[in-house]
């Protein structure tokens, strides 16, 4: 008898503290303007590792001794964005968050549907904390875009990346070309002579490719953006999988892999030390893999190479701009507004110079390049790539787009080992609008 | 004569069979060796090979991931956990497996259905429970060692293979024991717990490896390098923009010497232990 009791009253207590224990104000019943920051701790998980981690570390570190509100900003590595997501997801429910999270727009969306973030807006609008005029008008206005979903700014862009077209220079020139392919069909008649030519420098000439490819949503949605088409629909209302530029891409894939021109790689980064290997011809990979590349060649057989945009049926060039932005936890209203401080401090053209030299993404704010110029000279590629951020268009915005990635990177596999395009597409594109009844 | 022939040619068969198990299971130990002393160019260009061995990679991946901390942190959480997992199942085995009282089938059935349930499921209620804990007791849970090692203390796994094991054990011990006048306790600790060396270094072996190896529970629990294991270390050169092979692979070196080392020191017992608990094959 006694023991039963003891049990519910241990169970009772615990699934009262299961519930959610943030009992502190929102920040709108708070006035912003008269809140104090002072003194107050900042945690935030990011995915960096390595030489990033360190030049995040010493950004922070500096940021710790000069702010004048004495807060203190402790970086933590969290583990991948798919580790950050699970400890986010049960971090919400037991009520243990950071301040400050890495988080792309679809995992933020979930994070800001169970309640564990909040609205950028307020802080981005005070007048005493606030960015001003110029400043919000100094950032690449479709990055705040990206992360503008169901009426809030759920993130913040620290930076960004490009998915850029590498394409081996040497390689082209014993095949006759000076320039990259500028058009699908030149990209097509490329690959079928690169697997008919193999690199001359290259050690395994049995092996020759015009293009290694990743099932990824993302190279997909490269390949469609630069047919003019689309992922979704104007309104963001539902999937357009099934469209004549997704058919196209995935047909031109299909076709060149049933040739042996094009492979689908099969395992991690396969196509970065093929490309380096002379082996492949063209790459479609992220601008921030441009430091690997480039020692993975110079490691290699070492060959000029350089990025440009992907080819297009388009008058101007399409690139697929993409990157993680930083989420503000809900927290307690001081803690959020010294979260977003920090935030504002380090989205700043100085510090954010530092981040871009040291991480190779893109800077966020346009006045930032000013303060890039060395490196600029010193980086010719990543100048290379930079130019084309005004070419830039973003994946979808929407819950459910990471279940939706998964059952696109299955049907590009089904597709290129032969499957019949309509039939996989039409199947993909029911299921993936299922997933937004789902959410 | 004929049964020789046929004796020696089944032999010839199954020898051959076994070495190339050997070799299949034995090649990506080999590869990841020698890829850990190669130069990246080398990993690039697929040779087997090193020209020459690169000792340097050892330095970078131990300096640049913190192997030092992380190494010393989990042996720390394995020795915790093996103490801890050892003693919990065998008293929860000894029970089960020598004393008769109502309902011992059903708790034991109960205890072998746990092990349906995948780890992944169990996550976010042992999350729930740890951070319920951080709040309620004067302990600090997370962050700490008491999170990465004391919920895995109780596993079904250990209490099945060592009920197996104590089952076997002839009741005449224990009748023997009785008329001498010792009890339950007395015989755990001093007659089984000795006869009990074989599936017990068995166990202790089985959980030191899956507390080595854990990634995604430590990572949950911690948010700071100050209690994060090794399998975390391995993780800092799986880098979302370019792979990094050599280091990869002398990391992996590193991580995987002490799982081996234990393993040969206790090799014999193991297969016995194996064998005995009727989990053989």
């Amino acid at each position: 008898m006694h023991l039963s009791v003891l049990l519910y009253v241990i169970l009772f207590s615990f699934l009262a503290s299961c519930s959610s224990p943030d009992v502190s104000p929102s920040i709108d019943e708070v006035d912003l303007e008269e809140l104090d920051p002072s003194g107050q701790e900042v945690i935030f998980w990011y995915q960096h590792t390595r030489e990033r981690e360190t030049a995040l570390q010493e950004l922070v570190a500096e940021y710790n001794q000069t702010n004048s509100q004495k807060i203190v900003v402790k970086g933590e590595y969290a583990g991948g964005y798919g580790d950050i997501y699970n400890k986010m997801v049960v971090g919400i429910q037991g009520g243990a968050l950071p301040s400050l999270v890495v988080a792309y727009q679809n995992q933020a969306m979930a994070y800001h549907r169970d309640g564990g973030i909040v609205d950028f807006t307020p802080y981005m609008e005070s007048p005493k904390w606030g960015l001003k005029a110029e400043e919000r008008k100094d950032f690449v206005q479709s990055f705040f875009k990206q992360d503008y979903i169901d009426g809030a700014q759920i993130g913040f862009p620290p930076n960004r990346s490009l998915e850029v077209f590498y394409y081996n220079i040497d390689w082209l020139k014993e095949l006759g070309y000076e320039e990259p392919p500028r058009t699908w069909a030149d990209f097509v008649q490329l690959c079928r002579k690169a697997k008919e030519q193999p690199f001359s420098r290259s050690e395994n000439k049995e092996r020759s490719l015009g293009f290694l490819i990743e099932a990824d949503a993302s190279r997909l949605a490269s390949l469609v953006f630069t047919r003019g088409g689309d992922l979704v629909d104007a309104q963001s209302s539902a999937y357009t999988l099934n469209t004549k530029p997704v058919r196209d891409a995935l047909s031109m894939l299909r076709m060149l892999a049933q040739e042996g021109a094009v492979e689908l790689m099969s395992e991690d980064y396969g196509d970065q030390r093929e490309f380096a290997a002379g082996q492949v011809l063209f790459l479609l990979r992220s601008s921030s893999g441009l430091p690997f590349v480039t020692s993975a060649v110079e490691d290699g057989i070492d060959f000029a190479w350089n990025v440009t945009y992907p080819p297009n049926e388009l008058e101007d060039p399409v690139v697929n701009v993409y990157g993680a932005s930083v989420s503000l936890c809900k927290t307690n209203p001081q803690q959020q507004l010294a979260a977003w401080l920090f935030l504002k401090w380090f989205t700043e053209p100085a510090q954010q110079a530092r981040w871009v030299r040291a991480s190779n993404y893109f800077p966020v704010r346009r006045s930032t390049a000013q303060a890039l110029q060395t490196y600029f000279e010193q980086n010719p590629r990543y100048k290379a790539a930079y130019e084309l951020l005004d070419y830039g268009k973003s994946e979808p915005s929407m819950s459910g787009y990471q279940q939706v990635r998964r059952l696109v990177q299955e049907s590009m596999v089904e597709i290129v080992e032969g499957s019949d395009v309509e039939p996989v597409l039409t199947s993909l594109q029911k299921t993936a609008n299922q997933t937004i009844e789902d959410y | 004569m004929a049964t020789r022939d046929k004796l020696g040619s089944r032999a010839y068969l199954v020898y051959t069979g076994l070495v190339i198990g050997g070799v299949v299971a034995g090649l990506p130990f080999v590869w990841m060796l020698m890829a850990s002393f190669m130069t990246r160019g080398e990993t690039l260009r697929r040779v087997f090979a090193p020209e020459s061995i690169q000792w340097a990679n050892y330095v970078q991946a131990w300096e640049e991931a913190d192997f030092g901390l992380y190494f010393e942190n989990s042996l720390i959480i394995a020795a915790v956990q093996v103490v801890g997992t050892l003693l919990f199942s065998l008293l929860s085995a000894y029970p089960l497996a020598r004393m008769e009282f109502r309902g011992r089938n059903t708790v034991f059935a109960c205890i072998l259905a746990t092990l349906m349930i995948p780890e992944t499921v169990t996550m976010v209620p042992n999350f729930l429970t740890i951070t319920w804990l951080h709040r309620t007791t004067p302990f600090a849970w997370l962050n700490s060692w008491p999170a990465l090692t004391i919920p895995f203390m109780a596993s079904a796994f250990s209490i099945f293979l060592l009920r197996q094991f104590m089952r076997g054990v002839p009741n005449e011990l224990w009748e023997a024991a009785h008329i001498d006048g010792a009890g339950h306790g007395r015989f755990l600790f001093q007659i089984m717990l000795p006869l009990c060396r074989a599936p017990l270094l068995t166990v202790g072996m089985f959980t030191f490896i899956g507390s080595w190896n854990s990634l995604a529970w430590p990572l949950l629990v911690t948010n700071t390098p100050d209690w994060r294991p090794i399998s975390v270390g391995l993780q800092q050169f799986v880098s979302e923009a370019g792979a990094e092979v050599h280091l990869q692979m002398a990391g992996a070196v590193i991580a995987t010497f002490p799982v081996l080392l234990a393993y040969f020191l206790i090799q014999k017992d193991f297969t016995e232990g194996i064998s005995m608990s009727g989990l053989k094959g």
